[in-house]
């Protein structure tokens, strides 16, 4: 099957998907298993292959990060709306007692809290956000390449099957360094993506993007994103960004104090959204995997062409 | 009205009082501005009231496209006194 329906997916492409392992709650999230998840794995194995071609260094995160560690590069102050933040009841016994001789839940759904603790942390808005905080103070020698994945959240004001979730799965290539290995990064990002795309049969438009922030019109780091493009995704169907490469210039080597040949360090990325990935596979293959592209060989492909110096 | 180079020579004023560490002799009308983080996001929105001053002239931000702040030589051009649509 080629390129099914069109736009965002159905009751009926729901139950297509869920015969094939998706359970979706419409709060979001996305469960996956049987062959759907078999997919989502071999995608990250292939993200993790392509990663190689710079040998990243991979790194695994918690789900959240501390409040401060996020404003120390304004993540709240550009993306409260979409930020989600760790809620605990207050643990004093009186006010767990309180919460519990409370009705707990309203009929909709909603909790009923007692007293909250200080809010401290913030849920994973972006995988990278770890690694940049996680070399805090570092003083680089030569650029420093890094992997890892995480389950974001982010708020939305609306949900759709694996193409807008309120938590998913994201796989990051960092490149921290000068605005040159920043840029090189990028560039050959680009390329082997470019590769990978043509193997797997998938048709991506690169398109230029600016970051969700709120209020945008009242935000200079936006007006900045306008006339100095930073971001561009790679876009299925027209409107679905399934992965994207990112230049920071210096943002988060400022804010963390890495520095890199004497200055702040700059440092650029490569996103990959998994669940996007899946849609955009099943509704370019099909649903059955039996059709679906060898996407690991595809990325030992990739790294042979480019490695083989056929850029 | 102003003409281009008054606007030239005012741009480049401003710039090297936002960009310290940049010398009189460093900046170019070709120096990329924004590319070498000699002026940040957040002096966008002074330049663009400045422009509007020295123009004469309102500039609408959708109208906006990309490089168009690049460098002073490419600012005049866009918006200087020839850029100015009655």
């Amino acid at each position: 099957m080629k390129r099914a329906a069109a736009g965002a997916a159905g009751s009926e492409r729901l139950a297509a998907l869920h015969g094939i392992g998706l359970s979706w709650q419409p709060s979001g999230q996305a469960a996956l298993r049987g062959p759907l998840l078999r997919l989502a794995e071999e995608c990250d194995r292939a993200f993790v292959r392509l990663a190689s071609l710079w040998d990243a260094e991979e790194e695994r995160h918690p789900a959240s990060l501390p409040a401060e560690r996020l404003q120390q590069v304004g993540y709240l102050r550009s993306f409260p709306h979409q930020a989600t933040f760790v809620a605990r009841l207050s643990p004093e016994e009186p006010n767990i007692d309180a919460f519990l001789t409370g009705p707990v839940m309203d009929e909709d759904g909603r909790v009923e809290l007692s007293g909250l603790s200080p809010v401290t942390e913030v849920l994973t808005p972006a995988a990278c956000y770890h690694l940049y905080s996680g070399h805090q103070g570092e003083v680089l020698d030569q650029a420093l390449y890094l992997t890892t994945r995480n389950i974001c959240f982010r708020q939305e004001t609306h949900y759709v099957p694996l193409r807008r979730l309120s938590s998913f799965t994201m796989r990051e290539i960092v490149c921290v360094g000068t605005a040159a290995e920043t840029v090189a990064f990028l560039d050959r990002a680009r390329t082997a993506l470019d590769l990978f795309f043509g193997l797997i049969d998938l048709d991506l438009e690169w398109l230029t993007a600016t970051d969700p922030f709120f209020r945008p019109e009242d935000n200079p780091r936006h007006l900045l994103q306008r006339v100095q493009p930073v971001k561009y995704e790679a876009t299925y169907g027209g409107d679905l960004a399934i992965a994207s490469v990112n230049r920071h210039h210096d943002h988060f080597g400022s804010g963390f104090g890495i520095t890199r040949d004497g200055r702040a360090g700059d440092s650029s990325c490569l996103a990959f959204g998994l669940e996007r990935w899946l849609f955009a596979l099943t509704d370019r293959h099909g649903l059955d995997p039996a059709s679906w592209p060898a996407l690991e060989d595809a990325a030992t492909t990739v790294l042979a062409k480019l490695r083989g110096g056929a850029e | 009205m102003r003409s281009d180079q008054e606007i030239r020579d005012l741009l480049r004023s401003w710039v090297l009082t936002k960009a310290p560490e940049l010398s009189a002799d460093g900046l170019t009308d070709r120096t990329p501005l924004f590319e070498e983080r000699h002026l940040r996001s957040v002096h966008l929105p002074e330049l663009l009231l400045l422009l509007e001053r020295l123009r004469a002239a309102p500039i609408e931000v959708e109208d906006l496209r990309p490089g168009d702040f690049r460098d002073i030589h490419t600012m005049v051009d866009r918006f200087g006194g020839a850029g100015v649509t009655p």
